[in-house]
């Protein structure tokens, strides 16, 4: 069996004439969790719901643990997490009736984890899930995903509606159950410092197209920040050098943001300018910026 | 003993430095300040994963990667060990933990055109006030 539990191969998602995904390749190693960063109407919502198999791709294909996700069986279903950007949960359900209604569909359902995760995340068994507010709602929705102990989990931006220590409180509990290594998650969300910490790997899309995909500490190594300084002002036009992939100058200092060797381009581009250099490490957030220049 | 270390440990995300990178910079500052002892067993991957919020694989590298500079030694079934051997950290690791500020100093002089001997001189007075520090 494959050990990339989550694959697309040149997966394209077209709504009417608007391209939403455009040729994405993407290979989420087992126990691997992958951020998946991007702008607003980047795609990774399509992306995941394509995952589902909630969206029929335009071109190409998807497989979630072995199986096209257009066809995925009830088997690997119960396998599978997932917590959508708005949940949608029977608002005239009380928590624990929507705890029960999803766990008949789990035989890995885990009551334990159920009440440890409801004393976290304060919620009670009684409270009716239509009188819950939206981060409560995207509490219980995180709990119904990991009660089954999922293969694989996807997640569109659950933590967009918790406070920091709600969202302190799900980054722990996905730590856990990636602890055995043996979890694959994609996170999608806004919060670079989120997927700075628990992510392992990060997807970058944008406009359809994923732009880079790479370990996280892999593609920190590779794209830096250099500062330039030279006794003579310095060009105000990037030199002729692969990997830069952005160059300013004011008078004898320059900035330039570069991708690859960074050890040598650093090195080239010093003797090429006469200049002093110092490599800067980027936040990934300065890093996702920097890729939308 | 084990030293409860993730309440020592703080990561910051959003510094530029790899949280890995950070986990193994602060276990080294912890065994310099003697905070972290020869023979110390240290907390678990997954009780530092989980205390800090950060990734498994992420502690367990910074683990791995101390392991092979020698700083920590695996204890089979147990965890990890800060190793004996380095204990009382030799003069001459312990001038390692140095040599990059060192460094960066050097560039900065040259940068400022300093003479050698003048950054001895400014360098002087901090080491002397540690010492009456003591």
């Amino acid at each position: 069996m494959s050990d990339h539990p989550v694959e697309t191969r040149d997966l394209s998602k077209n709504f009417g004439k608007q391209p939403a995904l455009c040729g994405v390749n993407l290979a989420l190693p087992r126990g691997t969790v992958t951020g998946l960063l991007g702008r607003n109407g980047a795609g990774k919502t399509t992306l995941i719901k394509c995952l589902l198999g909630l969206l029929q791709p335009s071109v190409g294909e998807s497989r979630v643990l072995g199986e096209p996700s257009t066809d995925l069986s009830p088997g690997v279903k119960a396998r599978i997490g997932y917590v959508p950007q708005e949940p949608v949960i029977y608002p005239w359900m009380r928590v624990e009736q929507a705890i029960a209604y999803q766990g008949a569909f789990y035989p890995t359902w885990d009551r334990d984890l159920i009440q440890q995760l409801l004393r976290t995340f304060e919620l009670y068994g009684r409270q009716r899930v239509g009188a819950l507010s939206v981060g409560q709602l995207q509490k219980l929705a995180i709990l119904l995903a990991l009660a089954s102990h999922p293969e694989v989990l996807l997640l569109d931006e659950p933590v967009a509606a918790l406070d920091p220590e709600g969202r302190r409180d799900f980054l722990r509990m996905l730590v856990e159950l990636v602890a055995d290594g043996t979890r694959t998650v994609l996170l999608s969300t806004h919060i670079t410092t989120d997927v700075e910490r628990v992510c392992s790997h990060v997807a970058i899309l944008k406009e359809g197209r994923l732009l880079r995909v790479d370990e996280l500490d892999r593609l920190r190594d590779r794209i830096k920040e250099l500062r330039l300084t030279a006794t003579r002002p310095l060009p105000e036009t990037a030199p002729e050098l692969p990997g830069i992939l952005h160059y300013s100058a004011s008078g004898p200092s320059a900035v330039a943001t570069v991708e690859g060797d960074v050890a040598a381009i650093a090195a080239q581009l010093g003797r090429d300018l006469h200049a002093d250099v110092a490599v800067v490490g980027l936040s990934l957030e300065d890093l996702f910026l920097e890729l939308h220049r | 003993m084990t030293v409860p270390a993730e309440q020592l440990l703080r990561v910051f995300p959003s510094s530029g430095v790899p949280i890995y990178r950070q986990v193994m910079d602060q276990v080294r500052g912890l065994l310099l300040s003697g905070q972290l002892r020869p023979g110390d067993m240290l907390p678990s991957v997954r009780s530092v994963a989980s205390a800090l919020a950060v990734n498994p694989m992420t502690v367990s590298k910074a683990y791995s990667l101390l392991e092979a500079a020698g700083v920590l030694e695996r204890v089979r079934g147990t965890g990890m060990r800060v190793s004996p051997l380095q204990a009382e950290g030799s003069a001459s690791a312990r001038l390692n933990e140095l040599r990059p500020l060192l460094e960066q100093v050097a560039a900065k002089a040259q940068q400022l055109g300093l003479t050698p001997s003048q950054v001895r001189e400014a360098l002087e007075p901090y080491l002397e006030m540690l010492a009456e520090g003591r």
